[in-house]
Formats: C-alpha cells, sequence, structure tokens
C-alpha cells in the first residue's frame, strides 16, 4: 500500500473523500447534503478519469488500477439511475461502495501509464470491459440488497423490498453480463483464434454467469418461498465476480491470456 | 386426462431439477477448470464424459422448450434457450469430438487448428500441430512482408545501486538530469524524492541496427542498413563528477553495464503491433492479399488465419495460427439469439411496455 503523490492521485483521493463524506452525512440523516457530496465525489472522479485518458491516450481500461477507477466512478450514475427508475433505494451503500473501488486504486494499484499491447487494440476492448464494470456495479447493489434482506431490515415508502430489489438488480446486469461474455468471445475469436480458449478468466467468467443463471431457475422454480436462499444467489455471484476480477489476475494459480489486466 | 396431466407436470418438474443440475454442474466444472488451466480444461471439457454432459445439456434445452409454454410465450426467453442450444450446436460441431466424426462421414480430413511458420518472400502450405503432425493445406500462403511497429519513443530504463529507477524517453538530443526531468520509476508506480547527484544522460544518437566499424586505430558505431536488427542507444553520461563517459545500451542485453558504472541501463521499445502482408496462391494465383494484424485475421477458404507470433530475434518470419471456422457462424449466431434474447427479457419488453404474459 502506498500513498500516490501525484494529481491523479489527489484527485481519487478526493473523490474518496467526497463519497466518504456523503455516506457519513447520509447517516446522519443530512440526505441533501449527502447528495450533493456523492455528486462531488463523482464530478472529481471524472476529472481523475479524464486525466488518466488523457495521460495514457487510451480508454483507461487496460489494468486493475484503470478498471477501479472507473468502477469508482459509475457508481454514481448507476446508485441514480437504480434509484429514480428502478426505485432501489441503498443510495448510501452506493457511496460507501464508490469508496471501496476508489481505495485500490488510490492505495493499491500501480498507475504507472502502459502502452496498449497489440491484442487490447481492438473496437472490442473498450465495450467488453465497460459492459462488465457497469454488471459489477450493479450485481454488487444486489448483492448489498440481499445482505440487508439477511438482516431482516424492511424497506419503507416507494422503494421496493429487498428481495424484490436484488432480483430487479440482477435483471438489470444480467443482460451486460451476457454481452461482455459475447464480446469477449468474439474478440478471443479475432486475436487469438479461438472463440472459447478455455482460459481461466473465461471459466470464471462463465461461471459468475452461470450463478445468476441458476438464481433465475431457482427463483422460477421456488418464488419467494426461500427468499433468503435466493439472496443467497446473489451474494455467491458476487463473490465469483470479485474472484474473476481480483482474484484470476493477482494469483498466479490462474496464468493464462488475460494476466495483461494486472 | 388428470393422470395425464399430472405426469406432464411430473417430468416438468424434473427437466427443472435437472436443468438446475446441469448448471450447477457447469459452474463446478468451470472452476475445477480454471484451477487445471487452458490446455488442461480444454481436454477435460473435450472428454468423453463431458461429451455426454454436453449432449445432455443440448437435449434438456429442447425438452424445456417442448415442455414449458412459458418459453413459447415469452419471446425473450425462448431466445435465450434457442441461442443457448445453436451455441451448443456450433461448440459441438467445432470440436475435437465434432471434427473426427464430420471427417469419417465425409472422408475428408480437415485441419483443426494449428500454426504455419512463413519465411519472408516464401511460400508455404503446411500446418504444424502441437503434437508434430503436419497437414497440408489446400491452398497456399506467401509472407510477401512481415514488419513490426514500435511505440514511439523507446524508453531508456536507468536502475541505481540502491534499486531506484528511472524511464526516461529514448529521444536522440534530450537531456536528462537524473531524479530532476526524469521520472522515477518505482515497483509500486508511485514518486520519490529527487537526487542531484546522480548526473546528467544525453541521448545521442538511436540505432535500428548498432554495428561497429573499424576506422584506422578507432572503432566507430555506424548505422547498418543490411542484416538483422540490433536497436541500440548511445548516451553521453556525465557523471556528478564532471567526468563524461560514452555508453551504447542495447535492447536486446537489458541490465548489460559496465563493471566500473555505478548505474545500470537497458533500452526498451513497446511493441505497438506486429503485421504480416501475406498472398493465398490457388493454382498458381493470387486469389487474396491482407495485411494480417493482431485483432485482423485472414478468412479464406474455411479457415481463419491469425498473427500469432513472430521471430522475436531478427524479425524475419511470422508465425500464424489457423483455424478452422466450422461452427463459427453458428456459434455467432447463437450469440445474437442469447443477446436478443436477454436484452428484450430483462430490458426492452419492460421499456416498451410489452408485458407478454407477464403472471
Amino acid at each position: 500500500m502506498a500513498i500516490k503523490e501525484t494529481i491523479q492521485g489527489l484527485l481519487i483521493y478526493a473523490a474518496m473523500a467526497g463519497y466518504l463524506l456523503a455516506f457519513v452525512v447520509m447517516l446522519s440523516r443530512q440526505r441533501k447534503m449527502g447528495r450533493i457530496l456523492f455528486l462531488a465525489g463523482f464530478l472529481v472522479g471524472c476529472a481523475a478519469l479524464a486525466y488518466r485518458w488523457i495521460d495514457v491516450r487510451h480508454i483507461p481500461l487496460q489494468n486493475l488500477f484503470e478498471v477501479f477507477l472507473t468502477l469508482g466512478i459509475l457508481a454514481y450514475p448507476i446508485s441514480i439511475f437504480c434509484n429514480r427508475v428502478l426505485r432501489i433505494g441503498g443510495v448510501a451503500a452506493d457511496m460507501l461502495i464508490g469508496f471501496i473501488v476508489l481505495f485500490p486504486a488510490g492505495f493499491v494499484f500501480n498507475a504507472e501509464p502502459q502502452q496498449l499491447p497489440p491484442a487490447l487494440q481492438s473496437w472490442l476492448f473498450g465495450p467488453h470491459v465497460l459492459v462488465y464494470m457497469l454488471s459489477y456495479i450493479l450485481m454488487t447493489k444486489a448483492a448489498v440488497q440481499a445482505v440487508v434482506q439477511w438482516t431482516g431490515r424492511e424497506m419503507t415508502g416507494e422503494l421496493l423490498a429487498h428481495e424484490e430489489a436484488t432480483y430487479r438488480m440482477v435483471c438489470a446486469g444480467f443482460p451486460l453480463l451476457t454481452l461482455g461474455l459475447v464480446l469477449g468471445s468474439i474478440w478471443g475469436q479475432n486475436a487469438w483464434g479461438d472463440w472459447w480458449g478455455w482460459d481461466p478468466k473465461e471459466l470464471w467468467s462463465l461461471a459468475s454467469w452461470l450463478v445468476y443463471v441458476g438464481y433465475f431457475h431457482f427463483r422460477y422454480m421456488f418464488g419467494k418461498k426461500f427468499s433468503r436462499i435466493n439472496s443467497l444467489w446473489a451474494v455467491v455471484g458476487l463473490i465469483v465476480i470479485i474472484i474473476t476480477l481480483l482474484w484470476v489476475n493477482l494469483s498466479r494459480l490462474f496464468p493464462g491470456l488475460h494476466s495483461y489486466a494486472m | 386426462m388428470t393422470s395425464e396431466a399430472g405426469l406432464k407436470n411430473k417430468i416438468k418438474r424434473l427437466v427443472l431439477w435437472a436443468g438446475l443440475l446441469v448448471i450447477l454442474l457447469l459452474t463446478g466444472f468451470s472452476i475445477y477448470g480454471a484451477f487445471r488451466g487452458a490446455e488442461s480444461a480444454k481436454g477435460f471439457f473435450n472428454s468423453v464424459p463431458l461429451s455426454v454432459y454436453w449432449l445432455v445439456f443440448a437435449i434438456l434445452l429442447i425438452s424445456a422448450i417442448a415442455l414449458f409454454r412459458r418459453l413459447l410465450c415469452f419471446r425473450g426467453l425462448f431466445l435465450i434457450h434457442l441461442g443457448c442450444i445453436v451455441i451448443l450446436a456450433g461448440g459441438i460441431i467445432g470440436s475435437q469430438a465434432g471434427f473426427k466424426i464430420q471427417d469419417k462421414l465425409s472422408g475428408t480430413d480437415t485441419i483443426r487448428s494449428g500454426q504455419m511458420i512463413i519465411n519472408e518472400g516464401t511460400t508455404e502450405r503446411a500446418v504444424e500441430f502441437g503434437d508434430g503432425v503436419i497437414k497440408m493445406l489446400p491452398f497456399a500462403v506467401k509472407l510477401v512482408d512481415f514488419r513490426i511497429e514500435y511505440y514511439q519513443p523507446g524508453q531508456l530504463i536507468i536502475r541505481t545501486p540502491n534499486g531506484e529507477g528511472f524511464k526516461i524517453p529514448a529521444q536522440p538530443g534530450q537531456k536528462y538530469v537524473l531524479g530532476m526531468d526524469s521520472t522515477p520509476s518505482t515497483s509500486s508506480g508511485q514518486a520519490s524524492s529527487p537526487q542531484a547527484d546522480l548526473g546528467s544522460v544525453e541521448i545521442v544518437r538511436q540505432f535500428e541496427n548498432f554495428k561497429l566499424k573499424r576506422e584506422g586505430n578507432k572503432r566507430v558505431a555506424i548505422e547498418d542498413i543490411n542484416g538483422g536488427p540490433n536497436p541500440a542507444l548511445e548516451l553521453l553520461w556525465k557523471n556528478s563528477d564532471g567526468s563524461e563517459k560514452t555508453r551504447y545500451v542495447f535492447e536486446r542485453f537489458p541490465g548489460h553495464s559496465n563493471p566500473d558504472d555505478n548505474l545500470q541501463f537497458s533500452y526498451h521499445r513497446s511493441v505497438k503491433d506486429f503485421l504480416s502482408d501475406v498472398e493465398v496462391v490457388k493454382d498458381n494465383k493470387i486469389v487474396m492479399r491482407k495485411n494480417i494484424e493482431v485483432n485482423k485475421p485472414l478468412h479464406y477458404g474455411g479457415y481463419l488465419f491469425y498473427q500469432q507470433g513472430y521471430d522475436s530475434d531478427a524479425g524475419r518470419y511470422t508465425i500464424l495460427g489457423v483455424t478452422s471456422d466450422k461452427g463459427l457462424g453458428i456459434v455467432f449466431l447463437g450469440y445474437i439469439l442469447l443477446c436478443a434474447g436477454v436484452f428484450w427479457h430483462f430490458w426492452l419488453r419492460h421499456i416498451f411496455g410489452d408485458r407478454e404474459m407477464e403472471d
């Protein structure tokens, strides 16, 4: 863990501070101020992302530093979308999610700019990674709703109950997860001559997709009879996503074609 | 009639449970395969027991469409399941077992996947497999030209005795005071405090093919336009005590240093792209020309040729991966169906207000 004494680093820390303050303020029931701080954190995060984009001269989704920076920024628009369109609560949790995903970008991952290797110079690079990032944030929110359901807290007002909210979030994220898998496969065909290479990253991605397929089937079979088990699928899904995103890239257990994404 | 309906319900229940089991099994297999690594996982997923599994999976999907009215009434759900069946069909057709069966039935000997090594200016038909077996393509591929493109400028990397590193853009004519103008590079990519006592480095010349030539009693560095590449930099290193030294840094010998020096120099260029300019020759006629690049394969005669590697020493030959396109179109059709179904069912039908048979 190291502090980044650069403009890039300072922008990330400012965005993190915005998210964390927003979360604390939300907990003290000053919702309006919390939302303003959340927006401020997002705007500073956008500046950090733009700075990175200009610095590396390609869409900043190449390595874990850039991916986590992007994830931190996506937390805000997805939160607003879910709250206003899907009637799903948990805005305070979204602020915390934003802070948590920015933390490794700020303190853990190497920020040294890298040039794109030939394999990443494809029109599929941006869409493939971006749809995955969007789906990951949505699935994270689904898992948060699932965990809150386990605590037995009821949702008030016009917002959806936690089990239903989990389902809605998975419904929102699943098409993106599918698209990410399909785009990756098409890209693999172009770059490596095979639409499925049985690479560890591919297999973990398939496993995460299958967990949500299992969730849908289980929920169809039993409805809300075992609502806690329904939610367990969503939590397991997030665990598999975390493994796909982090463990596969960082561990030497899984050498493969995606090893550049560190 | 009632007992018939009861039986149907029992079968539906059985198919649902079997479906869930198949999904859980594939999740487990995927995780197991990930731990085994790509090559081993490929063998595992193409093994006889797994072939049976894939077949059962496909049959279950077909049974689900036949049994569940819901799947026929909800366009999205129907497309999702149909897409999965089509992908599985494409996968089976393009699999090792699928190839063997097709070759037996048709009496052909198709090349599933392998690689070609082609020297610049030569024509090749032979495709080599991992186990040393060679098969011939029904046409030939000529490598007209092969080239490697690098990101400009390259980088001069300097390491100090205490392990600190500096990365400097390798641009001739540029002078850098170490620790002041240069970018410190540590393992974490963090900035470190400048050190002014390391002197300065000036990049004098950049060579694509460095050679030494004797001129009288002296040996001078020249750019040799003939022969293989030997990228190098000529540096003028001004030490903190004011003394000047000329140093040559070679890309092929990273970290090579003079025993008297307290700094270690390396020259690195990142590959931007590598391209094979090829011609497809059939019956002594050129039928196709293409620049094969990473992400831009050549598609001809039922085969895909993609840029897999190259001669990293001299850049004189290319390595092309060759794969058959059998089943590929079917898989991609399955992808279209799957994506159309998923987006329609989960997103679009809600946006367009078509609730179909919402229960």
